[in-house]
């Protein structure tokens, strides 16, 4: 009873450090798929005296991943209803071309007006229209989203340590007499915490198999259920393979960490 | 007796912290392989201490202490590990590993020295038959008596064949036929294998059929009696 309720204390806050884990992983892979959404919904407009090709744009702003001419025809059908063939011809000649402009990333409006600025020294290029309003708004809500969530990860965080140092110290308690009886008989350090480090590794293993199989539940039963569109279609974006061995190696990093706080700051009794 | 020297202190001073509070003033002995030692003292007279001195507990303020050819004020920390592997120690408190069975507390300087399992179980088997607890092997620590347990710390000591064995009031806890069974035992040890026995204690047995020496600390120094 006593050696569950060890592993038991010891597991529980290793797990929600897990948890917070695994939904920082899956919110950035869910933000990361919005964003690449928004990124191509977004675009700029250039304006430009003549005609100016991606190379010419990249060697002003390496962020430009692609243009599309928009076609004279359809803007001079546009402005010039009820003119002759001849008058559209030279309206035509003298009209600018339009360039819609798509990004790399999805960046900050100081980045798009960095690379506005950027393209508007050019001679060749008239002005740009960056659409900044709707951009911005929807881009400080997803910053603001992504900075309260990471708060909240960093929060559950520092509490789990609190509780996994607290349990180390009850493990120093219960571990010292031994440790100290075995010093005095010459056994060195790695030896003497190795019970530690064994309990420690396997409710790292434990837990890192938990959590990945609650994921791996979410992502195969809960999902196309949850009645969230982003989930519904991107069901992949719950639980990667990889992240087993993400969470694996960071349980591992905390347990072996806390184990070797305790054991070298053990005091000698003997 | 050969006079090989398996301690040797000279002009030794211990202390806990300064000059002014040291328990162990200019002591000055030599213990040869196969003597047995008694040292004796008053309560506070820094037996204990001597004996954590020996065992690399606590250095030397000053003066010089050899144990097993090692220099214990400059002894390295892995120097030290492996002294301690090829020592002996017997605690009054007995310092037994109470979650461990007999049979490993007995084996455990074969576990440190990294023996095997088929090793470890022979030897504690062996240590086991001669302590007259073989039928307690399986059992933990807090099962047993206070005599039989300070037996298996007996046998711990004697488990890895220490060229030294250090014992401290090895007896102070036991009753008189649980003591004289542990100091029978000792004398065995010491007369078969030849192996240097250091007790510090209260009180020599009245019985005591082997030669020993007798050291006693008085007055911060160390005499020894003839």
């Amino acid at each position: 009873m006593k050696f569950i309720k060890n592993h038991i204390t010891f597991i529980l806050p290793l797990m929600a450090v897990l948890i917070g884990l695994e939904f920082y992983f899956v919110f950035e892979r869910t933000t990361k798929n919005y964003e690449e959404g928004l990124k191509n919904n977004y675009s700029m407009l250039i304006v430009a005296h003549d005609k100016v090709d991606i190379e010419y744009l990249r060697t002003l702003n390496s962020h430009i991943a692609t243009i599309e001419e928009v076609k004279k025809d359809s803007i001079v059908d546009e402005i010039s209803k009820g003119l002759k063939d001849s008058s559209k011809a030279s309206l035509s000649k003298i009209l600018p071309h339009f360039y819609n402009t798509k990004l790399d990333t999805y960046l900050s409006m100081d980045d798009i007006s960095t690379i506005k600025a950027d393209l508007e020294k050019s001679n060749k290029i008239k002005s740009v229209e960056t659409f900044d309003n709707s951009h911005n708004s929807t881009y400080k809500l997803f910053v603001f989203l992504k900075f309260i969530f990471k708060i909240f990860i960093l929060f559950i965080g520092i509490v789990s340590f609190f509780l996994i140092f607290k349990q180390m110290e009850v493990w120093s308690l219960t571990h010292r007499e031994r440790m100290n009886i075995m010093e005095i008989f010459g056994a060195p350090l790695f030896l003497r915490s190795a019970v530690m480090y064994r309990i420690a590794v396997t409710d790292a293993f434990f837990s890192s198999i938990f959590i990945s199989l609650v994921f791996v539940y979410l992502k195969y039963n809960w999902a196309s259920s949850s009645g969230i569109e982003i989930l519904m279609h991107n069901r992949e974006l719950i639980f990667e393979f990889s992240d087993f061995f993400k969470m694996l190696g960071i349980s591992l990093a905390i347990v072996i960490t806390s184990v070797y706080l305790v054991v070298s700051n053990m005091k000698d009794e003997s | 007796m050969s006079n090989t020297s398996v301690i040797n202190a000279s002009y030794l001073n211990l202390s806990y912290h300064d000059e002014s509070s040291e328990i162990i003033k200019d002591a000055s002995f030599t213990i040869n392989k196969g003597d047995f030692v008694f040292i004796t003292g008053p309560s506070g007279s820094g037996k204990s201490t001597l004996l954590k001195a020996l065992y690399g507990k606590l250095k030397p303020f000053s003066g010089d202490l050899n144990v097993g050819g090692l220099d214990m004020n400059e002894i390295s920390n892995k120097n030290l590990q492996k002294l301690r592997q090829n020592l002996g120690i017997i605690f009054q408190d007995y310092k037994l590993i109470n979650e461990w069975s007999v049979e490993k507390n007995v084996a455990l300087p074969l576990i440190i020295a990294g023996y095997s399992k088929d090793i470890q179980h022979t030897q504690a088997k062996r240590l086991l038959t001669h302590v007259k607890l073989l039928d307690h092997i399986y059992k933990k620590p807090l099962e047993l008596s206070g005599g039989e347990q300070q037996r298996v710390g007996v046998a711990r000591a004697l488990s890895k064949n220490p060229f030294l064995i250090l014992a401290d009031e090895p007896t102070g806890n036991l009753d008189e036929y649980s003591s004289n069974v542990i100091w029978d035992l000792m004398e065995n040890t010491c007369e078969q294998l030849n192996t240097t026995v250091v007790v510090v204690t209260h009180k020599i047995p009245n019985i005591f059929s082997i030669p020993y020496r007798h050291l006693i600390i008085e007055n911060r120094g160390i005499y020894e009696i003839h």
